[in-house]
């Protein structure tokens, strides 16, 4: 579904991304970890048709990207660190101009689902600037997956959440995979990650350093092979 | 194609509904009736928000009240004096007024990085762009309805006639036009706020030049009907190169 | 590309153009018949006319660099428009200083809001800002994007304003005073001069002056590019120093 090969990314001269190769399946679950300044978010802002790659190929879906941004958005839901919600106006509004820009059919019905299995029925005329943190978040999915994407990209949705927020959201991405949609998800929480996917990959000074099948080892072992990825590296760079 | 034609799950999601010969065709995005219904939604959006808020017009109102009345003050030794500037002090009170709108309406979409969202939607970015021009353009409107009514009051001339709410309307959609288009850019830059009527200003005086003699011309005792004339094809032709101008190259200041 | 050294076309340039102004300024002053009104301060027309002149295809070198970077976003684009805008705006404010100083004896005032003075003033503050708006960019590839609409729309603008100019004038000859405008603009500078030797002396000298003020912005022009040029390869330079001393 999401295919990255040799993906290049530099800000001026400074390269973020050197050869970035990613793919993600049809209906898998990938976690991307990785330090801070690895190009994480730069990665899923690329994935996410908002930013343009300096060379390489990205493909979703097998169109490539940027040419066909346009013919993918549709197929694209994106949860980043930013709520990408309209503080003054109520959770139930910002889901109606989402179904509106999606052109959703029956959106009264969708969304008074999606408030539902968020948990927010109740709170759905209140503006959204009133809401916690973790009421947000969920807000977030919901706008998210209301034009039901294929491909689910989330950048540290686990920010600013207590543990029932965090559990809340767990749950709904199990949900969302069991749906059958592709998921990649970014954080630094990697036990968290571990969890919940597929596939762990790990992204360090903009490469993937690191792919293993997250069913067949312990967090343990992660943790290890993590530092052994990421600390060798930085052991070096200090010389 | 094929690959998406695997990936998508057998359920019959509302997406695929187009197939032909076996392979889902992503709908193209660009037609009509879609940008015009994603353009009008984001209408909506701004004019809900400022339903609720009341905080674009108020702030543009009071900031307009104040200038006005800090003129007044400075001129009110010779009221024939401020007759005389009453044009030109409309003028730019509806652009320094404006400023504080474009501004408002531009970092709306800061906040939250609520852009991001705009520009991840299936959705032409030039249709944000008019969306942006449409209501920023509606929000000055009002200001200037007020704006009327105060001038006419204040310096005793006929502001409410037809002619000059033409070249109100018309000089706003240029200056709008123009505004959204740098807004967009300051609003990115380190400097915000402080830069935008730095670029702008000197951009729109072609424009409110000829909107502001026009204007004069109008209120005045003897109206010289060709000026008027003239005036406003000058401003109907900043509208429309400027609006063209900003549909085209907006999508360059929101892609990276 | 390697700019450190002097390229042979940019070297020539600046000879060739040292020369011409060398060539200009005898026409100006050897060659130029004394103008009857106003006497030897009308020499500085000129002057006025081959740095307006070099303004307007600077912005118009510019506008198009513009185009040509959201077309194809390539650096050397931007460097252009960049050069270009910078030395237009030093030949417009030439033009500003010189239309001033002959302004004085021709109007008995420096400085007269007359429409097409209006429009150098907007032309210079349009311009003037471009520099403001690069300056609050830290990224190259946004700055130029940035750069590029600006540049497009400042020229879009001025045109406007130059049109407007031109309708009013025609409708309004009296009001804007036409015969201030008529002696002060280029081409009808040289339709009040008097006929015979003197004017076509006049127009020749006119015509090597904007001709060397060409040569002098093509010059300029192709220095301050490799200015930038060398500029680029000192941050390059300076980012892989950096990267050999982090990397070890």
């Amino acid at each position: 579904m999401i295919q990255i090969a040799g993906l290049v990314k530099n800000y001026g001269v400074t390269p973020v991304l050197r050869g970035v190769q990613l793919h993600v399946a049809a209906g898998e679950f990938v976690t991307l970890v990785g330090p801070n300044g690895a190009g994480k978010s730069t990665l899923m802002r690329i994935v996410a048709t908002l930013l343009k790659p300096t060379a390489g190929e990205v493909k979703i879906g097998g169109w490539a990207l940027p040419q066909h941004g346009d013919r993918v958005r549709r197929y694209i839901g994106l949860v980043s660190h930013q709520t990408l919600l309209y503080g003054d106006l109520t959770a139930a509004e910002n889901l109606h101009f989402y179904a509106r820009l999606y052109s959703v059919p029956d959106a009264e019905v969708r969304i008074g689902r999606a408030l539902k299995q968020v948990g927010l029925a109740a709170r759905q005329r209140d503006p959204v600037r009133t809401f916690s943190r973790g009421m947000m978040q969920r807000l977030t999915i919901a706008r998210a997956t209301l034009h039901e994407p294929e491909v689910l990209l989330l950048d540290e949705p686990y920010t600013g959440l207590d543990q029932d927020a965090a559990q809340l959201l767990d749950d709904l991405l199990l949900r969302e995979q069991a749906d059958g949609r592709t998921i990649l998800l970014i954080t630094h929480d990697l036990v968290h990650g571990l969890d919940l996917c597929d596939r762990m990959a790990i992204l360090n000074r903009g490469k993937i350093v690191a792919s293993l099948n997250s069913h067949e080892v312990t967090s343990s072992d992660f943790l290890e092979l993590y530092a052994a990825h990421t600390g060798r590296k930085e052991a070096a760079g200090g010389k | 194609m094929a690959k998406l034609a695997l990936s998508l799950p057998k359920r019959g999601r509302w997406q695929v509904a187009e197939q032909s010969q076996g392979i889902p065709v992503a709908r193209p995005q660009a037609t009509t009736s879609s940008f015009w219904t994603a353009v009008w939604s984001i209408v909506w959006k701004d004019l809900r928000i400022e339903q609720h808020t009341r905080q674009t017009l108020s702030v543009m109102l009071m900031f307009s009240l104040v200038v006005v009345v800090m003129f007044n003050f400075a001129l009110s030794t010779d009221l024939d004096a401020a007759r005389q500037v009453s044009t030109g002090l409309l003028w730019a009170t509806i652009i320094l007024a404006g400023t504080l709108g474009l501004n408002r309406s531009l970092s709306i979409e800061r906040e939250n990085q609520t852009i991001d969202a705009l520009l991840i939607a299936p959705v032409d970015r030039r249709g944000i762009y008019l969306a942006k021009v449409i209501s920023v353009t509606i929000f000055t409107l009002l200001l200037e309805v007020a704006l009327v009514f105060i001038f006419t009051i204040f310096f005793n001339k006929p502001f409410w006639q037809p002619a000059a709410l033409l070249v109100l309307f018309l000089g706003t959609i240029g200056y709008v036009a123009a505004g959204v288009l740098v807004t967009s850019m300051t609003i990115q830059t380190r400097s915000r706020e402080v830069l935008l009527p730095i670029l702008l200003l000197p951009i729109v005086l072609p424009l409110i030049l000829p909107a502001a003699i026009a204007t004069a011309e109008i209120v005045s005792l003897q109206p010289q009907m060709d000026t008027v004339n003239s005036s406003i094809s000058l401003i109907a032709a900043y509208d429309l190169a400027i609006l063209a101008v900003g549909f085209f190259s907006y999508p360059f200041l929101v892609e990276s | 590309m390697n700019m450190t050294r002097l390229n042979r076309t940019v070297a020539v340039l600046n000879v060739l153009a040292f020369l011409s102004l060398l060539v200009s300024i005898g026409f100006i002053f050897l060659y130029a018949p004394v103008e009857r009104s106003m006497g030897n301060v009308q020499r500085i027309f000129y002057f006025h006319v081959g740095t307006a002149w070099v303004g307007s295809i600077a912005f118009f070198v510019a506008l198009v660099a513009g185009i040509l970077y959201l077309w194809r976003p390539q650096r050397r684009w931007d460097t252009i428009a960049l050069s270009s805008v910078e030395v237009g705006l030093v030949f417009l404010t030439v033009t500003t200083a010189a239309g001033s100083v002959w302004g004085k004896p021709a109007w008995n005032t420096w400085w007269e809001w007359s429409p097409r003075l209006t429009l150098i003033t907007i032309a210079w503050l349009v311009y003037a800002a471009y520099f403001m708006l690069r300056g609050a960019i830290e990224d190259e590839e946004k700055r130029g994007r940035f750069a590029a609409v600006y540049v497009i729309v400042s020229f879009v603008s001025i045109i406007l304003a130059y049109v407007s100019i031109r309708i009013w004038r025609d409708i309004h000859p009296v009001v804007f005073g036409g015969t201030l405008e008529s002696a002060q603009g280029a081409e009808q500078g040289l339709q009040d001069i008097a006929p015979g030797l003197a004017s076509m002396r006049m127009g020749i000298t006119l015509t090597v002056n904007v001709v060397s003020f060409s040569l002098i912005y093509v010059a300029w022009l192709m220095n301050r590019i490799r200015l930038q040029l060398l500029k680029d390869q000192v941050t390059t330079l300076k980012m892989r120093v950096a990267a050999r001393l982090q990397g070890g």
